[in-house]
């Protein structure tokens, strides 16, 4: 194929170096052998389906199109690893078919226009736009000289996006094999420096425990331990009906908390957290039995010989969970008078001393530095290894730690640096300007926007911020501003960058924040956003997932993503469903929390000590602050220790 | 008697370059590849289209399109002669 470019018009060239290096070095190159054009396609084909009747459209990856096939089949089963040759990686990790230079101009060489789309055709490198490219197909014979379009020609790869195309189909094509081609020049280009990703926290651990998942089986006690449940307990009352009959039906640990001074940011992440499907299970399974450990607190404090006895012994005895446990029994016992969880608030108190008072306070602030108490104080007492991502440590990050990926992109030179960090709740931004381009009116703009999967752009479009919006926004790739450049390890200087985040693992409970209030250092001024937010009663993250964000930063592939990403349990598990939302009312400094609460599919608001049924629309309406959801389906794994304690 | 392996023709266009002189336009255009400008204008042109919530809006479309024809009924094609007119429109100036 002569390609020798003509030295007048060395910027227009038709023709690619592409030909030379993909396929000469193909032994099945079809130039010098005749071409068989059997119709024993069939006996090749390791690819399975038959093909489908209908060749209206190219079909997916499982029905490729009949012309794919049979340039399979006459090209040998992977026609494209050498593709990686004939592709370039632009700056931000952008794949194109390489251009000699010199030649960077790219024409259809029947109509030497440019744009929109121009693709190389697989076997002799011709460039074609789309109204060309079929009739290339057509026009190029096979060496039988019969005038049907050979498959050769019928494929061709957009020079742009690097994306297979059949002309006679006029649609995209895939192929697993170029798309590894694709992804694996991506990756090469994005870390020239030793290993392609950086190694994830304890993969081995992880993977050890997914295969040591097991069947879900219903327990039902034997006759020793029905026995045993006899002795050592007393039923509570089946029916907890102190108020009458209207009170049997309300479910279990429904119980109102005392405001003790306000003390409303408490009371209502308390009332969320004694309602948090895992957390709840695991204190009224007597996982951490208050007894045992004031037991074990009073040995270690009478152990302690040093001088600072005294702060030893209260260090030891102070332990959130303990006040925890002893709060969950209260709750759930059936008694449904105010609670006052005033030893609670004390050991809080002395915990994170510098909040302690009387003055309003922050839930989120609460919230996590609750979660940090009991991390610490079942730390010490267990001299667990302190990997919080694992959710070994302790329950609170048993059950809300998940792990965000931080990927930082030169704009120079593509190269990215990817980091791990563990993280109890997501923050999210309230976009503040939300609408885009206001032309685009959407039909959809009058249903409700819950749970239609493309409502939430309808919603965008006018006005109405969303909790997928935030977190579409939280995933989106964010240019770091000039006063912010980032060293580069192959570039070797600070440049300007690219930062995505993702989520590489999903705890078992989302907690999503809301930032509605906003602390300016420079105008020593906070103010609060009351701008409304539509969240969904079912969330599906699957979405915003390091393997999601990843497969779309190669663009339209179909190659399976592996390597740190194939978590499958990830992928079945990203189903969650709502179960708590905290909200705000008022201003920054003179403001209410309350929390309202999902209980077999019922609604009710606990306002301190008032709790009362409520319909789905006033919490639609409400005002999150603090959102749960939990994941819908749980596994378990095997047990690493033969009693459970 | 073997055939003589046919190639595709050589575009005869090539012939009318020679007397055609490249207008302003294509010069430009020329000159703003060649420069790697134009790759840049693009990337820019694409950030701006993304953080502005065009693309999602193009993606919604397309979703929409493709559930109302049916998955299998669409192709590349189709999708882009739909979403043309409202994408073109939707940009201001």
């Amino acid at each position: 194929m002569s390609s020798s470019p003509k030295s007048s018009h060395k910027n227009h060239r038709s023709h690619f170096p592409l030909q030379k290096s993909l396929f000469q070095q193909n032994a099945a190159f079809p130039h010098s052998s005749p071409v068989h054009t059997t119709s024993n396609k069939t006996a090749n084909s390791s690819y399975g389906k038959p093909i489908s009747a209908s060749n209206n459209f190219a079909g997916d990856f499982n029905h490729p199109c009949p012309h794919l096939l049979e340039l399979r089949s006459k090209l040998g089963p992977n026609p494209f690893r050498n593709l990686q040759d004939c592709l370039e990686v632009r700056p931000l990790g952008r794949v194109s078919v390489r251009r000699e230079l010199g030649q960077e101009v790219v024409q259809c060489g029947a109509c030497k226009a440019s744009s929109p789309r121009l693709f190389a055709c697989v076997a002799c490198a011709a460039v074609s736009c789309q109204l060309h490219a079929t009739s290339h197909a057509a026009q190029a014979d096979d060496n039988t000289g019969c005038s049907s379009p050979s498959s050769f020609h019928a494929i061709a790869v957009d020079v742009d996006r690097v994306e297979l195309f059949c002309c006679v189909c006029k649609d995209q094509v895939y192929d697993s094999g170029f798309d590894a081609a694709v992804v694996l020049a991506q990756t090469a280009a994005s870390s020239a420096i030793g290993s392609i990703h950086c190694p994830p926290p304890p993969v081995p651990a992880e993977n050890l425990r997914k295969r040591r998942r097991v069947e879900y089986k219903p327990w039902t006690p034997d006759p020793n331990e029905r026995a045993l449940i006899v002795e050592k307990s007393s039923p509570l009352p089946s029916r907890p009906s102190q108020l009458g009959e209207a009170d049997a039906e309300l479910p279990w640990g429904l119980r109102g908390l005392n405001n003790l001074g306000n003390t409303c940011f408490m009371n209502s992440v308390l009332q969320a957290l004694l309602h948090t499907p895992p957390l709840r299970n695991y204190f009224l399974s007597d996982k951490h039995n208050r007894y045992f450990c004031q037991q074990r607190n009073n040995v270690i404090s009478t152990r302690s010989h040093d001088s600072n006895n005294h702060s030893n012994k209260n260090a030891a005895r102070l332990c959130l969970a303990c006040d925890l446990d002893a709060m969950f029994s209260a709750v759930f016992s059936g008694d449904r008078t105010p609670y006052s969880p005033a030893k609670f608030l004390y050991s809080w108190w002395q915990h994170a001393s510098n909040l302690a008072s009387y003055e309003q306070q922050d839930a989120h602030e609460f919230f996590i530095s609750m979660l940090d108490g009991i991390h610490e104080k079942l730390q010490k007492d267990k001299r667990k290894p302190q990997i919080q991502s694992s959710g070994d440590c302790c329950i609170a990050h048993r059950v809300f730690s998940g792990i965000l990926r931080s990927d930082v992109m030169c704009t120079a030179c593509g190269f990215t640096s990817t980091t791990y960090d563990p993280c109890i709740d997501i923050s999210l931004d309230l976009e503040t300007n939300v609408g885009g381009p206001a032309k685009l009116t959407s039909a959809k703009s009058n249903h409700s926007c819950n749970g239609v999967p493309d409502s939430k752009n309808a919603c965008q479009s006018t006005g109405v911020s969303t909790l997928m919006g935030c977190l579409d926004r939280f995933t989106r790739p964010e240019r770091l501003g000039s006063d912010q450049k980032f060293y580069c390890q192959q570039c070797q200087v600070r440049q300007e960058s690219l930062k995505q985040m993702s989520i590489r693992k999903l705890p078992l409970v989302s907690c999503f924040h809301i930032k509605r209030f906003e602390h300016s250092h420079i105008k020593k001024m906070s103010k609060k956003v009351d701008r409304f937010l539509q969240f969904p009663f079912s969330l599906d993250m699957s979405p915003y997932l390091s393997s999601s964000i990843l497969r779309s930063r190669f663009g339209n592939r179909i190659f399976p993503f592996d390597g740190d990403e194939s978590d499958s349990p990830n992928e079945l598990s990203s189903e969650f469903e709502l179960f708590a939302v905290i909200t705000h009312s008022g201003k920054l400094d003179a403001g209410h929390y309350v929390t309202y609460l999902r209980l077999s599919n019922q609604w009710y608001k606990c306002d301190d000590a008032w709790i009362t049924q409520v319909n789905d629309n006033i919490v639609r309406a409400a005002q999150g602050y603090m959102i749960f959801y939990v994941q819908k389906m749980l596994y378990y794994k095997a047990s690493e220790r033969q009693v459970a304690l | 008697m073997r055939s003589s392996v046919k190639r595709p023709p050589t575009p005869d266009a090539e012939e009318e370059e020679q007397d055609r002189e490249p207008t302003l336009q294509e010069i430009i255009n020329i000159k703003l590849i060649e420069s790697g400008e134009k790759e840049r204008l693009k990337e820019l042109l694409r950030e701006r289209l993304v953080e502005c919530g065009w693309k999602d809006e193009m993606k919604a479309l397309c979703r929409a399109f493709a559930r109302k024809r049916g998955r299998n009924n669409v192709t590349v094609d189709d999708l882009v002669h739909v979403i043309t007119p409202k994408g073109r429109g939707s940009i201001h100036s």
